[in-house]
């Protein structure tokens, strides 16, 4: 009875001791369907020996119509039930217990809810009061995210926060292998092996890549979220299709304008560098940048530069050093070395980071000032924008700091993201926000 | 619009006035230039006798160690990261769509063999039970081949791939004749066809059985080594 732990509110295709599985594809007109991801199987999947086989999950294992997926419908038998207790010592600001209110109140009811916080506001906190009576109640909750750091560094803090209650944190290639808990942290990839397993699952950074643009993971919410379950989506930067849905009232929403200690959102200041391409492609930068770039190192203030590619950050930091600038070090997502280097960074190790959009949501560096250097390339999106200048100022101690974007020409979404900032800085002006 | 088969990203079809004037269906591309660039090519300076990149042209230590029972073999690519990472998702993850990948520059390195009779290193019944494609004549697409060898039963307790050098020089015979073999192997030059060449145990095995054949020559190709 213990190890079948293993397949409650999940469909894998191991088999367990009894019970029959359904077939992983199904055949649907002349095509088949995978019941893992949900996602239509092409004709010419095929493989030698005849059988379809689906290769949009093939990352957690070949599906074919030979195989067979399992489950066990979930129980919430959950091994200690000891009252789970919010063992977090913080306090929430007047907003964000307000916003709090409202995340409990939708979760009574068991709606579908979007939580529109301005970065910095404190999304996670403010979700503690509803998961801890999510808790008490006995649900199984998955907090999820599309981005692997964001789970990484959620865990601990959850784990922190929620100490009596049993977790495990889920991505692709742990070292861990699987346990039933009542609080799973995952990315939403993970949760594809799930099958109405959760009560109320908590989606991080809705808006991010991939899930933004992938309806195989919007599907796996759905099919991991019980028939009665509800989930919660947290972002900063809703993408057009969820502001649809809000204007149609067809998701709830709650807004958070400020940030918990009360400042403003920093404004992005743009400067005109004309044909920064080209003069990259020479090995030279703009002369306003190199000189910002020294007064940042001369006042010892600590900064990220942004730039759209992986391929600019050897032709940049090359630049850098040929004026005389050797600090510099690059991230990117392929690089091993990232989970060190921004350790580095936050420990204030090293000067500043150059680094593309990977650093552009889900970390937190106390004192930070950015700089976003070719601002007008398509990788920047408004909701990037957003995001990059909400790294700046969130910590109470350093409220404030500078955004500034260097880019050719002002394009529609430079002026859009700082159109929206200006937006969300209004409303927080009502509810009493500050300059400083 | 197609998409890589690899890394899924948009392909730009280019349509080229030489194209055009062929008459019938333009070729599809299915893999992305950049794709296509990920392995490393075995250059000039490789060793004359197993094919692996060197910086010079002597023959490498591996061979020497096996000393008279000499092969030889030519490979396209070197075995690095990349080849790995390919090779991990199309043989060990099974999928088998990502024999496109390395098709056409198959076809490309056969052109340039000699030899009169092709012959596929074959998997045994437990691995096509499980992965459901031969890797090797995956990689054929109207190349005739005669599937010379079969593997042995009850041969296989772990694959080679999991093995350490010296188990895997300790391997047996794992490879058998097909019962017309000798008849079409007579007098002819055999191209030995597989995926990774690691010890060269495998080849030499399934070189051996086709040299009692009957075969006049033996030589093999690999697109790693």
């Amino acid at each position: 009875m213990l190890s079948e732990k293993k397949w409650f509110g999940r469909q894998i295709s191991e088999p367990p001791s009894h019970g029959a599985g359904r077939p992983a594809l199904v055949p649907v007109g002349t095509e088949w369907c995978c019941q893992r991801c949900h996602q239509r199987v092409r004709s010419t999947d095929r493989l030698a020996n005849g059988t379809s086989y689906c290769r949009h999950c093939l990352q957690m294992g070949r599906l074919t119509t030979r195989d067979k997926l399992y489950t066990i419908p979930e129980p919430n038998r959950f091994s200690h039930r000891a009252a789970a207790t919010l063992s977090w010592l913080g306090t929430l600001s007047p907003q964000q217990q307000q916003a709090a209110q409202a995340v409990l109140q939708h979760l009574q009811r068991r709606q579908n809810h979007l939580l529109w916080a301005v970065t910095g506001a404190g999304k996670t906190e403010i979700t503690f009061p509803a998961l801890a009576w999510a808790l008490a109640k006995g649900w199984r909750i998955a907090w999820c995210s599309p981005r692997v750091d964001v789970c990484l560094e959620l865990a601990p803090r959850l784990r922190q926060a929620f100490a009596t209650t049993s977790q495990v944190l889920l991505y692709g290639g742990q070292p861990l292998p699987y346990i039933y808990c009542q609080l799973t942290v995952c990315t939403t990839h993970q949760l594809l092996r799930f099958q109405e397993a959760f009560d109320w699952i908590i989606v991080d950074e809705v808006d991010a890549f991939p899930l933004r643009s992938s309806p195989m993971l919007q599907m796996a919410i759905q099919h991991a979220q019980k028939a009665t379950g509800s989930h919660l989506l947290l972002t900063a930067t809703p993408g057009p299709e969820l502001q649809r849905l809000v204007r149609r009232r067809a998701l709830a929403v709650t807004y958070v304008p400020l940030r918990y200690h009360c400042v403003l959102l920093p404004q992005i200041h743009v400067q005109i560098v004309w044909h920064w391409r080209q003069r990259l492609e020479n090995g030279r930068l703009p002369a306003k940048l190199v000189r910002h770039v020294q007064r940042y190192l001369a006042d010892g203030q600590p900064f990220l530069l942004f730039v759209p590619h992986v391929a600019d950050l050897r032709p940049i930091q090359l630049a850098l050093a040929r004026v005389g600038i050797l600090e510099a070090v690059t991230v990117h997502a392929g690089d091993p070395k990232r989970q060190e280097k921004v350790l580095a960074m936050r420990g204030q190790r090293i000067p500043f980071l150059i680094t593309t959009t990977i650093l552009e949501r889900g970390v937190t560096f106390a004192n930070v000032a950015v700089i976003i250097f070719g601002g007008d390339d398509g990788v920047f999106s408004t909701a990037a924008l957003v995001q990059i200048a909400g790294r700046v100022g969130r910590s109470a101690q350093f409220p404030t700091g500078e955004v500034t974007c260097y880019c050719h020409s002002q394009t529609r979404a430079v002026l859009a993201a700082q159109r929206m900032i200006a937006q969300l800085n209004q409303q927080g002006k009502r509810l009493g926000g500050r300059i400083r | 619009m197609t998409r890589c088969v690899w890394c899924g990203q948009p392909i730009r079809q280019t349509v080229t006035l030489s194209g055009l004037w062929r008459f019938g269906q333009q070729r599809t591309e299915t893999v992305c230039e950049r794709c296509l660039t990920r392995f490393q090519r075995v250059t000039a300076d490789h060793c004359p006798r197993c094919g692996r990149q060197q910086t010079d042209r002597r023959c490498c230590y591996d061979c020497q160690r096996w000393g008279a029972n000499s092969l030889t073999n030519h490979a396209v690519y070197q075995y690095d990261a990349a080849f790995k990472a390919y090779m991990q998702q199309y043989k060990f993850q099974g999928d088998y769509a990502l024999r496109e990948v390395l098709q056409q520059e198959l076809v490309r390195a056969l052109h340039q063999e000699d030899y009169d009779l092709l012959v596929p290193i074959p998997i045994d019944a437990a691995t096509w039970q499980t992965r459901g494609f031969n890797q090797v004549t995956g990689w054929l697409t109207d190349q005739p081949y005669f599937q010379a060898l079969t593997v042995r039963a009850s041969h296989k307790d772990q694959p080679q791939s999991a093995k350490t050098r010296a188990e895997r020089l300790m391997t047996q015979q794992p490879f058998r004749l097909v019962e017309n073999a000798p008849a079409l192997l007579a007098n002819q030059r055999v191209l030995l066809l597989d995926d990774v060449y690691t010890t060269g145990r495998t080849l030499r095995h399934a070189a051996a059985e086709i040299i009692l054949g009957g075969a006049k020559a033996v030589t093999s190709l690999t697109l790693a080594r």
